[in-house]
Protein backbone atom coordinates (compact mmCIF):
# COMPACT_ATOMS: atom_id res chain seq x y z
CA UNK A 1 0.00 0.00 0.00
CA UNK A 2 3.04 2.25 0.33
CA UNK A 3 3.80 1.79 -3.38
CA UNK A 4 1.46 4.62 -4.32
CA UNK A 5 3.18 7.13 -2.05
CA UNK A 6 5.58 9.19 -4.19
CA UNK A 7 9.03 9.67 -2.72
CA UNK A 8 9.90 13.37 -2.86
CA UNK A 9 12.93 14.24 -5.03
CA UNK A 10 13.11 10.58 -6.13
CA UNK A 11 14.71 11.26 -9.52
CA UNK A 12 17.21 13.71 -8.04
CA UNK A 13 18.19 11.18 -5.36
CA UNK A 14 18.74 8.48 -8.00
CA UNK A 15 20.84 10.79 -10.21
CA UNK A 16 22.98 11.99 -7.28
CA UNK A 17 23.48 8.37 -6.16
CA UNK A 18 24.53 7.29 -9.66
CA UNK A 19 26.96 10.24 -9.95
CA UNK A 20 28.39 9.45 -6.48
CA UNK A 21 28.84 5.78 -7.41
CA UNK A 22 30.45 6.79 -10.70
CA UNK A 23 32.91 9.12 -8.98
CA UNK A 24 33.74 6.47 -6.35
CA UNK A 25 34.43 4.00 -9.17
CA UNK A 26 36.55 6.54 -11.10
CA UNK A 27 38.76 7.50 -8.15
CA UNK A 28 39.20 4.09 -6.52
CA UNK A 29 41.30 1.03 -7.32
CA UNK A 30 38.16 -0.68 -8.57
CA UNK A 31 38.58 1.12 -11.91
CA UNK A 32 41.99 -0.53 -12.49
CA UNK A 33 40.68 -3.90 -11.30
CA UNK A 34 37.77 -3.80 -13.78
CA UNK A 35 40.06 -2.59 -16.58
CA UNK A 36 42.46 -5.49 -16.04
CA UNK A 37 39.58 -7.96 -15.90
CA UNK A 38 38.32 -6.69 -19.27
CA UNK A 39 41.50 -7.64 -21.19
CA UNK A 40 40.33 -11.20 -22.07
CA UNK A 41 37.08 -9.72 -23.39
CA UNK A 42 38.95 -7.33 -25.69
CA UNK A 43 41.23 -10.18 -26.84
CA UNK A 44 38.11 -12.21 -27.62
CA UNK A 45 36.64 -9.28 -29.60
CA UNK A 46 39.52 -9.48 -32.09
CA UNK A 47 38.77 -13.16 -32.71
CA UNK A 48 35.10 -12.60 -33.59
CA UNK A 49 33.86 -12.31 -37.20
CA UNK A 50 33.77 -8.54 -36.88
CA UNK A 51 37.33 -8.53 -35.56
CA UNK A 52 38.66 -10.78 -38.33
CA UNK A 53 36.90 -8.81 -41.11
CA UNK A 54 38.03 -5.50 -39.62
CA UNK A 55 41.65 -6.61 -39.46
CA UNK A 56 41.91 -8.37 -42.82
CA UNK A 57 39.69 -6.31 -45.09
CA UNK A 58 40.70 -2.65 -44.83
CA UNK A 59 38.05 -1.48 -47.31
CA UNK A 60 35.23 -2.89 -45.15
CA UNK A 61 36.67 -1.17 -42.08
CA UNK A 62 36.93 2.15 -43.96
CA UNK A 63 33.34 1.99 -45.26
CA UNK A 64 32.00 1.14 -41.78
CA UNK A 65 34.04 4.09 -40.45
CA UNK A 66 32.29 6.32 -42.99
CA UNK A 67 28.87 5.09 -41.82
CA UNK A 68 29.95 5.77 -38.23
CA UNK A 69 30.62 9.39 -39.31
CA UNK A 70 27.26 9.58 -41.12
CA UNK A 71 25.52 8.35 -37.97
CA UNK A 72 27.42 11.01 -36.02
CA UNK A 73 26.21 13.67 -38.49
CA UNK A 74 22.57 12.60 -38.09
CA UNK A 75 22.90 12.32 -34.31
CA UNK A 76 24.47 15.80 -34.19
CA UNK A 77 21.72 17.21 -36.38
CA UNK A 78 18.98 15.77 -34.15
CA UNK A 79 20.69 16.98 -30.96
CA UNK A 80 21.33 20.48 -32.35
CA UNK A 81 17.77 20.95 -33.57
CA UNK A 82 16.14 19.83 -30.32
CA UNK A 83 18.58 21.89 -28.24
CA UNK A 84 18.08 24.92 -30.49
CA UNK A 85 14.33 24.64 -29.75
CA UNK A 86 15.02 24.39 -26.00
CA UNK A 87 17.31 27.43 -26.17
CA UNK A 88 14.63 29.38 -28.04
CA UNK A 89 16.83 29.75 -31.14
CA UNK A 90 14.56 27.96 -33.65
CA UNK A 91 11.00 26.73 -34.12
CA UNK A 92 9.75 28.81 -31.19
CA UNK A 93 6.44 29.28 -33.03
CA UNK A 94 5.79 25.51 -32.67
CA UNK A 95 4.95 23.53 -29.51
CA UNK A 96 8.18 22.00 -28.16
CA UNK A 97 6.84 18.44 -28.43
CA UNK A 98 6.31 18.86 -32.16
CA UNK A 99 10.06 19.32 -32.60
CA UNK A 100 11.51 17.32 -29.67
CA UNK A 101 9.69 14.02 -30.31
CA UNK A 102 10.62 13.55 -34.00
CA UNK A 103 14.15 14.77 -33.24
CA UNK A 104 14.41 12.15 -30.48
CA UNK A 105 13.30 9.38 -32.88
CA UNK A 106 16.08 10.38 -35.29
CA UNK A 107 18.52 10.57 -32.38
CA UNK A 108 17.70 6.97 -31.38
CA UNK A 109 18.06 5.78 -34.98
CA UNK A 110 21.45 7.53 -35.32
CA UNK A 111 22.59 6.21 -31.93
CA UNK A 112 21.77 2.61 -32.92
CA UNK A 113 23.68 3.01 -36.21
CA UNK A 114 26.63 4.63 -34.41
CA UNK A 115 26.71 1.86 -31.79
CA UNK A 116 26.49 -0.93 -34.39
CA UNK A 117 29.28 0.52 -36.55
CA UNK A 118 31.26 1.44 -33.43
CA UNK A 119 31.18 -2.15 -32.13
CA UNK A 120 32.39 -3.41 -35.52
CA UNK A 121 35.27 -0.93 -35.54
CA UNK A 122 36.16 -1.67 -31.91
CA UNK A 123 36.44 -5.41 -32.70
CA UNK A 124 38.95 -4.68 -35.48
CA UNK A 125 41.30 -2.70 -33.21
CA UNK A 126 40.28 -4.04 -29.78
CA UNK A 127 43.71 -4.47 -28.20
CA UNK A 128 44.91 -1.10 -29.49
CA UNK A 129 41.96 0.83 -28.07
CA UNK A 130 42.06 -1.15 -24.83
CA UNK A 131 45.36 0.60 -24.01
CA UNK A 132 44.22 4.06 -25.21
CA UNK A 133 43.03 6.41 -22.42
CA UNK A 134 41.08 8.48 -24.99
CA UNK A 135 38.94 5.43 -25.90
CA UNK A 136 37.88 5.10 -22.27
CA UNK A 137 37.21 8.86 -22.09
CA UNK A 138 34.92 8.44 -25.09
CA UNK A 139 33.13 5.46 -23.52
CA UNK A 140 32.67 7.48 -20.33
CA UNK A 141 31.32 10.46 -22.30
CA UNK A 142 29.06 8.17 -24.36
CA UNK A 143 27.65 6.44 -21.28
CA UNK A 144 27.07 9.84 -19.64
CA UNK A 145 25.38 11.11 -22.81
CA UNK A 146 23.04 8.12 -23.10
CA UNK A 147 22.16 8.20 -19.38
CA UNK A 148 21.64 11.96 -19.61
CA UNK A 149 19.23 11.65 -22.54
CA UNK A 150 17.17 8.71 -21.26
CA UNK A 151 17.19 9.38 -17.51
CA UNK A 152 17.40 13.16 -17.24
CA UNK A 153 16.54 15.03 -20.44
CA UNK A 154 13.60 12.96 -21.71
CA UNK A 155 11.86 12.42 -18.34
CA UNK A 156 12.35 16.09 -17.44
CA UNK A 157 10.82 17.33 -20.70
CA UNK A 158 8.17 14.61 -20.86
CA UNK A 159 5.31 16.75 -19.61
CA UNK A 160 6.26 19.77 -21.71
CA UNK A 161 8.73 22.56 -21.10
CA UNK A 162 6.20 25.30 -20.37
CA UNK A 163 5.96 24.64 -16.63
CA UNK A 164 9.73 24.28 -16.16
CA UNK A 165 12.09 27.06 -15.13
CA UNK A 166 13.38 28.50 -18.47
CA UNK A 167 16.93 28.53 -17.12
CA UNK A 168 16.72 24.82 -16.28
CA UNK A 169 15.59 24.13 -19.86
CA UNK A 170 18.50 26.18 -21.24
CA UNK A 171 20.93 24.41 -18.90
CA UNK A 172 19.71 21.01 -20.14
CA UNK A 173 20.20 22.11 -23.77
CA UNK A 174 23.72 23.45 -23.14
CA UNK A 175 24.71 20.30 -21.19
CA UNK A 176 23.36 18.15 -24.05
CA UNK A 177 25.34 20.00 -26.76
CA UNK A 178 28.53 19.89 -24.65
CA UNK A 179 28.14 16.18 -23.90
CA UNK A 180 27.63 15.09 -27.49
CA UNK A 181 30.39 17.38 -28.72
CA UNK A 182 32.71 15.71 -26.20
CA UNK A 183 31.65 12.24 -27.40
CA UNK A 184 32.33 13.15 -31.06
CA UNK A 185 35.60 14.99 -30.40
CA UNK A 186 37.05 12.26 -28.16
CA UNK A 187 35.98 9.72 -30.79
CA UNK A 188 37.86 11.59 -33.50
CA UNK A 189 40.92 11.75 -31.25
CA UNK A 190 41.04 7.93 -31.03
CA UNK A 191 42.17 8.02 -34.67
CA UNK A 192 45.10 10.29 -33.83
CA UNK A 193 46.28 8.19 -30.88
CA UNK A 194 48.17 4.97 -30.46
CA UNK B 1 45.74 18.39 -67.51
CA UNK B 2 47.31 15.98 -64.99
CA UNK B 3 50.67 17.71 -65.49
CA UNK B 4 48.99 21.05 -64.78
CA UNK B 5 47.35 19.72 -61.60
CA UNK B 6 50.67 18.21 -60.49
CA UNK B 7 52.53 21.49 -61.14
CA UNK B 8 49.94 23.43 -59.14
CA UNK B 9 50.10 20.92 -56.25
CA UNK B 10 53.93 20.97 -56.34
CA UNK B 11 53.82 24.77 -56.19
CA UNK B 12 51.54 24.63 -53.11
CA UNK B 13 53.84 22.02 -51.62
CA UNK B 14 56.81 24.42 -51.93
CA UNK B 15 55.10 26.84 -49.51
CA UNK B 16 56.56 26.93 -46.03
CA UNK B 17 53.08 27.16 -44.46
CA UNK B 18 52.02 23.96 -46.21
CA UNK B 19 54.90 22.05 -44.63
CA UNK B 20 54.35 23.68 -41.23
CA UNK B 21 50.66 22.74 -41.24
CA UNK B 22 51.39 19.18 -42.34
CA UNK B 23 54.05 18.68 -39.69
CA UNK B 24 52.16 20.31 -36.82
CA UNK B 25 50.58 17.46 -34.87
CA UNK B 26 48.02 19.56 -33.02
CA UNK B 27 47.22 22.13 -35.74
CA UNK B 28 46.73 19.54 -38.47
CA UNK B 29 44.62 17.32 -36.24
CA UNK B 30 42.54 20.28 -35.03
CA UNK B 31 41.83 21.29 -38.62
CA UNK B 32 40.93 17.70 -39.51
CA UNK B 33 38.79 17.28 -36.39
CA UNK B 34 36.94 20.51 -37.20
CA UNK B 35 36.41 19.24 -40.77
CA UNK B 36 34.91 15.99 -39.43
CA UNK B 37 32.90 17.39 -36.51
CA UNK B 38 31.34 20.08 -38.69
CA UNK B 39 29.53 17.20 -40.41
CA UNK B 40 27.10 17.41 -37.48
CA UNK B 41 26.20 20.96 -38.50
CA UNK B 42 26.30 20.73 -42.29
CA UNK B 43 25.23 17.16 -43.06
CA UNK B 44 23.18 16.93 -39.86
CA UNK B 45 20.96 19.81 -41.03
CA UNK B 46 20.94 18.63 -44.65
CA UNK B 47 19.83 15.13 -43.65
CA UNK B 48 16.99 16.57 -41.54
CA UNK B 49 15.72 18.64 -44.49
CA UNK B 50 16.03 15.68 -46.90
CA UNK B 51 14.31 13.33 -44.43
CA UNK B 52 11.51 15.87 -43.92
CA UNK B 53 10.82 15.89 -47.68
CA UNK B 54 10.92 12.10 -47.77
CA UNK B 55 8.38 11.99 -44.93
CA UNK B 56 10.67 10.44 -42.31
CA UNK B 57 11.23 13.43 -40.02
CA UNK B 58 9.18 16.29 -38.50
CA UNK B 59 5.95 15.33 -40.32
CA UNK B 60 3.95 17.94 -38.39
CA UNK B 61 6.32 20.82 -39.13
CA UNK B 62 5.85 22.66 -42.47
CA UNK B 63 8.61 21.75 -44.91
CA UNK B 64 9.35 25.42 -45.59
CA UNK B 65 9.89 26.00 -41.83
CA UNK B 66 12.36 23.08 -41.58
CA UNK B 67 14.26 24.13 -44.73
CA UNK B 68 14.17 27.84 -43.85
CA UNK B 69 15.31 27.51 -40.24
CA UNK B 70 18.07 24.98 -40.90
CA UNK B 71 19.50 26.81 -43.91
CA UNK B 72 21.72 29.22 -41.96
CA UNK B 73 23.41 26.63 -39.66
CA UNK B 74 23.78 24.34 -42.69
CA UNK B 75 25.52 27.06 -44.71
CA UNK B 76 27.75 27.95 -41.75
CA UNK B 77 28.66 24.25 -41.49
CA UNK B 78 29.42 23.91 -45.20
CA UNK B 79 31.52 27.11 -45.16
CA UNK B 80 33.59 25.72 -42.27
CA UNK B 81 33.95 22.41 -44.13
CA UNK B 82 35.16 24.15 -47.29
CA UNK B 83 37.70 26.28 -45.36
CA UNK B 84 39.07 23.33 -43.35
CA UNK B 85 38.95 21.11 -46.46
CA UNK B 86 41.05 23.63 -48.42
CA UNK B 87 43.52 23.78 -45.51
CA UNK B 88 43.78 19.97 -45.46
CA UNK B 89 44.45 20.00 -49.23
CA UNK B 90 47.03 22.77 -48.76
CA UNK B 91 48.84 20.72 -46.09
CA UNK B 92 49.23 17.63 -48.34
CA UNK B 93 48.67 18.96 -51.88
CA UNK B 94 50.45 16.46 -54.17
CA UNK B 95 49.14 13.28 -52.55
CA UNK B 96 45.61 14.71 -52.30
CA UNK B 97 45.55 15.93 -55.93
CA UNK B 98 46.64 12.46 -57.05
CA UNK B 99 44.26 10.56 -54.80
CA UNK B 100 41.68 8.52 -56.70
CA UNK B 101 39.24 9.02 -53.81
CA UNK B 102 39.81 12.77 -53.68
CA UNK B 103 39.09 13.03 -57.41
CA UNK B 104 35.87 11.01 -57.12
CA UNK B 105 34.87 13.05 -54.07
CA UNK B 106 35.46 16.28 -55.99
CA UNK B 107 33.18 15.14 -58.85
CA UNK B 108 30.53 14.01 -56.37
CA UNK B 109 30.69 17.41 -54.63
CA UNK B 110 30.00 19.12 -57.97
CA UNK B 111 27.09 16.72 -58.62
CA UNK B 112 25.71 17.34 -55.10
CA UNK B 113 25.99 21.11 -55.56
CA UNK B 114 24.09 21.00 -58.89
CA UNK B 115 21.43 18.77 -57.33
CA UNK B 116 21.12 21.14 -54.35
CA UNK B 117 20.76 24.16 -56.67
CA UNK B 118 18.02 22.54 -58.78
CA UNK B 119 16.34 21.12 -55.64
CA UNK B 120 16.30 24.52 -53.96
CA UNK B 121 14.80 26.20 -57.03
CA UNK B 122 12.16 23.50 -57.54
CA UNK B 123 11.21 23.62 -53.86
CA UNK B 124 10.91 27.41 -53.80
CA UNK B 125 8.60 27.33 -56.81
CA UNK B 126 6.25 24.65 -55.54
CA UNK B 127 6.41 24.53 -51.72
CA UNK B 128 3.21 26.53 -51.15
CA UNK B 129 1.17 23.71 -52.70
CA UNK B 130 2.40 20.92 -50.40
CA UNK B 131 4.07 22.68 -47.42
CA UNK B 132 2.10 20.86 -44.72
CA UNK B 133 1.90 17.47 -46.50
CA UNK B 134 3.79 14.66 -44.79
CA UNK B 135 5.77 13.99 -47.97
CA UNK B 136 6.98 16.21 -50.78
CA UNK B 137 5.97 15.56 -54.42
CA UNK B 138 7.76 12.72 -56.19
CA UNK B 139 10.37 14.79 -58.06
CA UNK B 140 11.45 16.55 -54.89
CA UNK B 141 11.58 13.26 -53.00
CA UNK B 142 13.85 11.90 -55.73
CA UNK B 143 16.11 14.95 -55.38
CA UNK B 144 16.20 14.51 -51.59
CA UNK B 145 17.08 10.81 -51.93
CA UNK B 146 19.76 11.69 -54.47
CA UNK B 147 21.17 14.29 -52.09
CA UNK B 148 21.46 11.68 -49.30
CA UNK B 149 23.10 9.17 -51.69
CA UNK B 150 25.61 11.77 -52.95
CA UNK B 151 26.61 12.74 -49.42
CA UNK B 152 26.92 9.14 -48.22
CA UNK B 153 29.31 8.53 -51.15
CA UNK B 154 31.17 11.80 -50.46
CA UNK B 155 31.76 10.85 -46.83
CA UNK B 156 32.90 7.34 -47.86
CA UNK B 157 35.36 8.81 -50.41
CA UNK B 158 36.54 11.39 -47.87
CA UNK B 159 37.23 8.64 -45.37
CA UNK B 160 39.06 6.54 -48.02
CA UNK B 161 41.46 9.41 -48.86
CA UNK B 162 43.32 8.46 -45.67
CA UNK B 163 44.19 5.03 -47.13
CA UNK B 164 47.22 4.71 -49.44
CA UNK B 165 46.20 1.68 -51.55
CA UNK B 166 46.18 3.62 -54.83
CA UNK B 167 48.92 6.20 -54.15
CA UNK B 168 51.20 7.10 -57.08
CA UNK B 169 54.14 6.38 -54.77
CA UNK B 170 53.57 2.62 -55.31
CA UNK B 171 53.38 0.59 -58.50
CA UNK B 172 49.79 0.78 -59.76
CA UNK B 173 47.91 -0.80 -62.66
CA UNK B 174 47.70 1.49 -65.70
CA UNK B 175 44.01 2.24 -65.07
CA UNK B 176 44.58 3.37 -61.47
CA UNK B 177 47.61 5.39 -62.56
CA UNK B 178 45.53 7.15 -65.21
CA UNK B 179 42.64 7.92 -62.84
CA UNK B 180 45.01 9.16 -60.13
CA UNK B 181 46.91 11.27 -62.69
CA UNK B 182 50.33 9.89 -61.78
CA UNK B 183 53.17 11.54 -63.71
CA UNK B 184 56.03 9.37 -64.97
CA UNK B 185 59.20 10.22 -63.07
CA UNK B 186 57.51 12.65 -60.67
CA UNK B 187 59.69 13.67 -57.73
CA UNK B 188 57.06 14.67 -55.18
CA UNK B 189 54.40 12.45 -53.63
Amino acid sequence: MNAAVPIPWFRTIVVVTVVALGLTFAFSGLRIYVWEALLPFFEWMETTWFGVIGQTWGAAFAVVEAFHLLAMALLGGAVLVSDARLLGLAFTELPARQVLDPAHRLFVLALVLALATGVFMACGVAIKIYYLPVFWFKMLALATGVLFVFFIKRPLLHDGIEQLNPWLVRLVAIASVMLWFTVAASGRWIGFSG
Amino acid sequence: MNQLIYNFAAWLDSHRWSTLLHESFYMYNWVETTHVLTLMLSLGMLFLVDLRLLGYAFPDVPASAVAGRLKLPMLVGFTLMVVTGLLLFYAIPVRSAQSVWFRIKFLLLIAAAINAFLFHRRMRESVAAWDTDQRAPRRLRAAAALSIIFWVLIVICGRLIAYNWFDCEYDQPAFVSAVAGCIAGQELY
